[in-house]
């Protein structure tokens, strides 16, 4: 197989948009490939992995997995399926919404990513950037849903999110398939003042994959966004979600949920970042983990001089479901100004000994207590998405969770 | 016709024997009462016979016709007849009561309608049940849902840990007439445990029996409570010491 650097340099030269990814390209070089004696790649199975072993893909799958895909289109507006980050159908027409492809971004919208291999990798070689508009004032009926099926490759798909100002929309972003895959994701969300967002992003890829997202929204005066990250696939599954209020009144609240099993590794990284006074934000993180699965959760609260008035808010619960499994919880504060509230909770611990007790005093089963908790426990999460989308995550935890083996 | 037959048990909690050689006995149908002062080791009791984790038998049997309880597993204590109320239901987030009510093997046929209809028996508003279990519920909102759990449960015999806390005077009602009425039923024996004499003109309760530090230490007839309403708990004289 041609090692991957080759064909990445081969793609990137055969595209229009060259120079810029070329660029990227080198800043990926310079960079390189992270290793675990990094402190924030520390807790991904790096030793098992090699770029080389994946083939880049350069033109859309022909038969990629569309189960998510079609579930979810039974309640979307419109459907934006992507194969191997390539588009393979735009959707029907949506009245207020703009559907484009765009090119790789270079050169200043690469700042953010300036240290991140995998980021400036996605900028060098994904196909393109999907790119939604919702114009100004515009309340979109139904959710937008961008379907990601993956093959047997590495695969970078990249969006870029515009909600104008005063525009209302719900976008779910669904990853599927992927065996023996990387997927490399980037994710930007705009939020003009005034514009409400619903987010759900969901991943439940293969559990051979790579999967590593990175998603940061941009919130103006008064925007809002709430946002969810719901992880049940992949081998390493490694997702940094960044909300940036940079206009005062922004609202940002952020749900992560994870569910590990087998070998899986969940690293889940936030980053509430507050430039403009009179800003929130409240991240609540609920994962678990069985059998020899590893979930780390790290979080920053960053605070700007000036971000007066600011409340930022996080809890991060963890369920260890066996006595292999493994959770950390590293929370951060990075604040620059005084007039702030800033709060912090965290838990890592096994079932509630006393609730399976009552449960089983009603005449459950030990065995379905434990599943009935466990369920639970993400149903405080998905209870707050919209209400289809609940219903079928709750549907796919349910399955995760009919295998399970909880010790005690 | 069933029995419930609790001989000589003994229950420590930590160290502590708190419940100290205790004997009674009730059939199929019957109504009982227990009132002790506060400490006395009824709560123990109760926890002790549902298997709470955090109670130790450390001697004495409880068995339904012969069938030992207290070798059964939580799940299978109820399942075999025995039922309990607590005095302080537990939350239990992100689980709702039509779920836990299927898991443990109630007829799943018009669930939905039943728990409805068992609710408004009690005077608790069913939307309060499709909540996560006693999340976001007054006391006395939690102590009914116990009560409609019951209802669907149908156990053999069922204890009601302070079945009057956190009840007001309508709801005391409507929960004691519905204890009452699930003797006829399903012949269910009934034993509440109560500081609240008022309860018991609804009730009807064919015996009361007084505990103090962890004993039975008189049982007698429904006249009894009018006498501990008159002169407390200090004329039943003190349990044996040794016991
Ligand atoms: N979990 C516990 N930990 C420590 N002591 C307890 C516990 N439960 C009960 N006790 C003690 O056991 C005694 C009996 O308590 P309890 O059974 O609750 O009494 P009652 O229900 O009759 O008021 C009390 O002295 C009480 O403090
Ligand atoms: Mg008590």
């Amino acid at each position: 197989m041609v090692p991957f650097r080759e064909s990445a340099l081969d793609f990137v030269r055969a595209q229009p948009d060259a120079a810029g990814r070329l660029a990227a390209l080198e800043r990926f070089d310079a960079v390189g490939m992270p290793t675990a004696s990094e402190e924030v790649w520390r807790y991904a199975p790096l030793d098992a992995f090699d770029l080389d072993r994946y083939a880049l893909a350069t033109t859309a799958p022909s038969a990629p997995t569309t189960s998510l895909a079609d579930a979810l289109s039974t309640v979307a507006a419109t459907t934006i399926r992507l194969g191997d980050g390539f588009v393979l159908d735009s959707g029907r027409p949506v009245p207020g919404v703009d559907v484009t492809w765009l090119p790789a971004p270079a050169g200043a919208d690469l700042e953010p990513y300036a240290s991140d291999a995998f980021s400036l990798l996605n900028a060098a070689v994904t196909p393109g950037v999907t790119t939604i508009t919702v114009r100004s004032g515009v309340e979109v009926p139904g959710p937008l849903v961008i379907a990601c099926g993956a093959g047997e490759t590495a695969s970078f798909p990249r969006v870029h999110v515009v909600l104008e100002p005063g525009a209302r929309a719900v976008v779910i972003e669904a990853h599927e398939g992927g065996r023996e895959s990387l997927v490399d994701m980037v994710g930007e969300y705009d939020l003009g003042a005034g514009a409400a967002l619903t987010l759900v992003a969901y991943q439940r890829l293969d559990h051979t994959a790579w999967h590593i997202a990175r998603t940061t929204a941009r919130l103006d005066r008064d925007a809002s966004l709430s946002h969810a990250v719901v992880g049940l696939g992949a081998r390493y599954d490694r997702s940094r979600n960044d909300a940036v209020m940079l206009g005062s009144g922004a609202e940002n609240v952020l749900r992560t949920t994870f569910f590990g099993s087998g070998d899986q590794v969940h690293d889940f990284r936030t980053r509430q970042y507050h430039v403009a006074p009179r800003t929130r934000s409240t991240l609540l993180s609920k994962g678990a983990v069985a059998d020899e699965a590893r979930s780390v959760y790290t979080g920053l609260i960053e605070i700007e001089h000036g971000a007066r008035r600011t409340d930022a808010r996080q809890t991060n619960h963890n369920l260890l479901l066996s006595p292999q499994a493994h959770a950390d919880s590293v929370p951060n504060l990075d604040i620059r100004e005084n007039d702030v509230v800033c709060a912090h909770a965290s838990s890592v611990g096994p079932l509630d000994e006393i609730q399976r007790w009552y449960l089983e005093s009603r005449g459950v089963p030990r065995r379905e207590a434990q599943r009935l908790m466990i369920r639970g426990f993400f149903l405080e999460m998905l209870d707050a998405l919209p209400p289809a989308v609940a219903e079928l995550l709750t549907a796919d935890v349910d399955a995760a969770l009919g295998a399970l083996e909880v010790a005690g | 016709m069933s029995v419930l037959t609790i001989q000589g048990l003994r229950v420590a909690v930590g160290d502590r024997e708190v419940v100290r050689g205790l004997d009674l006995t009730m059939q199929s149908g019957e109504v009982h009462v227990i009132m002790g002062p506060n400490g006395s080791g009824k709560s123990t009791l109760a926890h002790a016979l549902a298997g709470h984790p955090g109670y130790r038998i450390t001697g004495g049997t409880a068995e339904i016709d012969g069938v030992s309880l207290l070798d059964l597993s939580p799940t299978d204590r109820v399942r075999r007849g025995l039922f309990l109320a607590l005095q302080q239901p537990i939350e239990v987030p992100g689980v709702r009561l039509a779920d836990v009510l299927r898991a443990a093997g109630v007829d799943p046929e018009g669930l939905e309608g039943r728990i409805r209809v068992e609710a408004e028996r009690v005077g608790l508003r069913p939307d309060l049940l499709s909540r996560f279990m006693n999340v976001d519920l007054s006391g006395g909102e939690r102590k009914r849902a116990e009560v409609v759990q019951f209802a669907l449960l149908r156990p053999a015999f069922a204890l009601f840990d302070e079945v009057d806390s956190g009840l007001d005077v309508d709801a005391l009602g409507a929960v004691a007439r519905r204890l009452a009425a699930s003797s006829q039923e399903w012949g269910c024996g009934v034993l509440v445990i109560t500081h609240f004499s008022r309860l018991l003109h609804d009730l009807m309760p064919t015996k009361i029996h007084v505990v103090r530090a962890g004993q039975v230490v008189t049982t007698g007839g429904p006249e009894l409570a009018a006498v501990l309403e008159r002169e407390g708990y200090e004329p039943f004289g003190a349990p044996s010491s040794d016991a």
